[in-house]
């Protein structure tokens, strides 16, 4: 009897091991179809979804929609992943714009340019440029633009007006920045005139890239097969980090863990190229927004993020396919904006009356919608970025710590940019 | 009787499901995953697509690889740095400790909160004690005429910023151990070395030490084995850099993995690092079975 009573216990045990594994809640009941959006959405934003799902969910009785979030976005790809693998994967998931020619090498994904072509109402063409660029894999096209920023050069006016210098203007060139930085730098009150991230990451990376643009450079040749950052106009972006960083002193380096956010606040730092995600970290600041300063031109440089479906079935995927069409419809997609201050996805927003009511709410948002349209370029979107990305990003850092010389240090990592692409994956 | 039956009640049927959950543990989150991991490094996986057989390609390539070979030789220095001056600084912290010296708890607990600590807390607070620009470190070392040093952001002293901060957080463990060892010293063997005339040195020398020699022994393989896989401190604070840095195995391991997606090339990284790692810990434990005094 003991005996048994013990077994049963231990029976007990196991199978309730056996238990915890498993489960799903996406499918249909009822004539319902049900579908799981994962995203990494958190505080103001988080609350955004919540209530865009509610709204939808009670306009759209025949589907019903799930939000869950994934936790922190940078991982996002490898949990998606991880789905995939388990079998049991939401409908859809929030990916960073650098993931699209990973993203397009899985089968699980859907392909939306079929659906693009038969459905007008989506209106595609209403998306900024650089957003339908970075979805855009091939003939492929992986996603739903979900969110957009871009690079400007944010400054605190305070600092301005006590250096005797005047605003910078939307026709400011490199060696205006250059000149106003060295005018805000003052090492012994421990102010510097501008900040770059110098942790060789994407965010050292490309911050560059709108540097090299300006000058008229190009990351690689037309036709993704060789390196071209280290043309004269790479050179030319490289020497100007190179100078402020180790002839004026000009720069703060931030290694990485966003430092630069706070000493900007606490008036530390003159000017940022940031965008628009920061600037609720600003609150101490009495700060101004520019376009960039230009040398060619006053390019900037995107970064979209998209809304990526993956396939359980026609049912639902026809279903997601309504969810992200609603969702990022003008109407919505502006009542998102207003709630979070992230910038419009579609340029028709901007004539939208709320539009007013946004730019109001959050100072210096209009100049970064207006800066939208300096994104011209993207980066490349090749399942090779990354490893194009961390060549760079040694170049960038050993420029700005004076431990190499731009033009030698953007050739050896052309070097390496060119044995990966020529190893084709 | 029939034999089914036998087995059914049997007391080894319920021993067998009593370590059925551990069992299925062990195997679904250590032996599975292992022998995945071998299977990986002889593909090419980019975790995306249909893997593809590789054969031992990975391995030849890592052979050559100058960063792989660049990160070996910093996991090397690392370890070499980190263990003497971590169990050596613990024996000394350990035998302070054990003396009857006053605030003695509060000193202990000082010691050992580090270790409590999340490496992610210590990250961030190394990050501002060591910045180069506002960090209170430079400031200090200013005011007796030393620095400015880069510390993390200098490439030439990130690695050896990355060994004093995990230094710092892991000493309070091996100086318990230590004083668990000293504690653990029979009086009347001391009064025996004392009898004998022996004097401070030579007592700590000749008797103290040796009897230390089981618990310097695991705390050195220990050690060894933990600083051959350092990870967690450098991704919180240098990722690697300056310059690569501090990118050690493990690291260039994990940007292998997840930033590039080679899954197959760092797997076989991996199989490289337990390579490393049992060699290293055979030998240890080799070479100090040999020397190691465990006292009956």
């Amino acid at each position: 009897m003991r005996r048994r009573l013990l077994l049963a216990t231990a029976l007990v045990a196991a199978l309730s091991l056996a238990a915890g594994c498993g489960g799903g809640s996406g499918g249909s009941s009822g004539g319902r179809v049900n579908i799981v959006l994962w995203h990494g959405y958190v505080d103001t934003e988080g609350k955004a979804i919540n209530a865009a799902a509610a709204l939808f969910n009670k306009t759209h009785p025949k589907i019903h929609i799930t939000v869950q979030n994934y936790g922190n976005s940078d991982y996002a790809l490898q949990k998606v992943l991880t789905a995939i693998r388990g079998g049991s994967y939401p409908d859809i998931v929030y990916l960073y714009g650098s993931w699209a020619a990973n993203v397009a090498r899985t089968p699980h994904a859907v392909d939306i340019a079929p659906l693009i072509k038969s459905d007008p109402s989506i209106h595609w063409n209403d998306f900024w440029p650089a957003e339908r660029q970075a979805v855009t894999v091939g003939d492929k096209i992986i996603g739903v633009p979900a969110l957009v920023d871009n690079l400007a050069l944010v400054y605190n006016k305070k600092l301005f007006r006590q250096a005797g210098i005047p605003f910078p203007t939307a026709s400011w060139t490199w060696d205006d920045l250059r000149a106003a930085a060295q005018k805000l730098t003052n090492p012994s009150a421990k102010q510097f005139g501008w900040a770059y991230v110098n942790d060789a990451s994407e965010d050292t990376v490309w911050r560059f890239d709108a540097l090299l643009w300006q000058a008229g450079g190009d990351i690689l040749t037309p036709d993704d097969k060789h390196a071209a950052f280290n043309s004269p106009a790479g050179v030319k972006a490289a020497t100007l980090l190179q100078q402020m960083a180790t002839i004026d002193h000009s720069i703060y380096l931030d290694s990485g863990n966003d430092n630069y956010a706070n000493l900007f606040n606490s008036g530390k730092i003159g000017m940022l190229f940031t965008g628009p995600w920061d600037l609720s970290q600003f609150p101490d600041v009495d700060y101004g927004v520019q376009i960039l300063p230009g040398d060619q031109n006053h390019q900037t440089i995107s970064g979209p993020d998209q809304w990526v479906m993956l396939d359980n079935g026609d049912a639902r995927t026809k279903a997601a396919w309504t969810f992200l069409k609603w969702f990022t419809s003008p109407t919505e997609a502006m009542r998102w904006s207003l709630a979070t201050g992230d910038l419009p996805i579609r340029a028709s927003e901007t004539k939208l009356p709320a539009y007013q009511a946004y730019v109001k709410r959050y100072n210096g948002i209009a100049t970064f919608v207006q800066n939208e349209g300096n994104a011209l370029k993207a980066r490349p979107v090749l399942v090779d970025y990354n490893e194009i990305s961390q060549a760079m990003g040694q170049a960038i850092q050993a420029v700005l710590l004076g431990k190499a010389q731009p033009k030698q240090a953007l050739d050896q990592a052309a070097a390496q940019v060119n044995q990966v692409l020529a190893q084709g994956g | 009787m029939r034999p089914g039956r036998r087995i059914l009640g049997s007391e080894h049927l319920a021993g067998w499901v009593f370590v059925l959950p551990a069992t299925v543990l062990i195997v679904v989150f250590g032996i599975i995953p292992i022998g995945w991991v071998v299977l990986l490094s002889l593909q090419h996986n980019d975790l995306l697509a249909a893997p593809t057989w590789a054969g031992l390609s990975n391995y030849r390539e890592l052979v050559h690889d100058p960063e792989f070979r660049d990160s070996v030789r910093r996991t090397i220095v690392y370890t070499a740095l980190f263990v003497p001056i971590s169990v050596g600084g613990a024996l000394a912290v350990a035998l302070l400790l054990h003396s009857e010296i006053r605030f003695n708890r509060f000193y202990r607990t000082a010691v050992f909160v580090p270790v409590a600590t999340s490496t992610v807390a210590t990250g961030i607070l190394f990050n501002w004690l060591l910045d180069p620009t506002y960090g209170i470190a430079n400031y200090l070392l200013g005011k007796v005429g030393l620095g400015p040093y880069g510390f993390f952001q200098d490439p030439d002293q990130a690695l050896y910023a990355i060994v004093a901060m995990t230094v710092w957080g892991w000493l309070g463990f091996d100086v318990i151990i230590y004083l668990a060892a000293l504690q653990g010293i029979p009086g009347d063997v001391l009064e025996a070395a004392a009898l004998d005339g022996a004097g401070r040195w030579a007592t700590f020398r000749h008797v103290v030490l040796p009897l230390l020699s089981p618990a310097t022994l695991f705390l050195v393989v220990w050690s060894t084995i933990n600083a051959l896989q350092v990870f967690d401190e450098i991704y919180v604070t240098t990722r690697g850099g300056p310059l690569q840095a501090t990118t050690v195995i493990v690291y260039e391991l994990y940007n292998q993995a997840f930033a590039l997606f080679h899954a197959g090339y760092a797997a076989a990284i991996a199989l490289v690092l337990f390579l490393i790692t049992l060699v290293f810990s055979v030998l240890q434990l080799w070479v100090g079975n040999r020397r190691v005094h465990y006292s009956s």
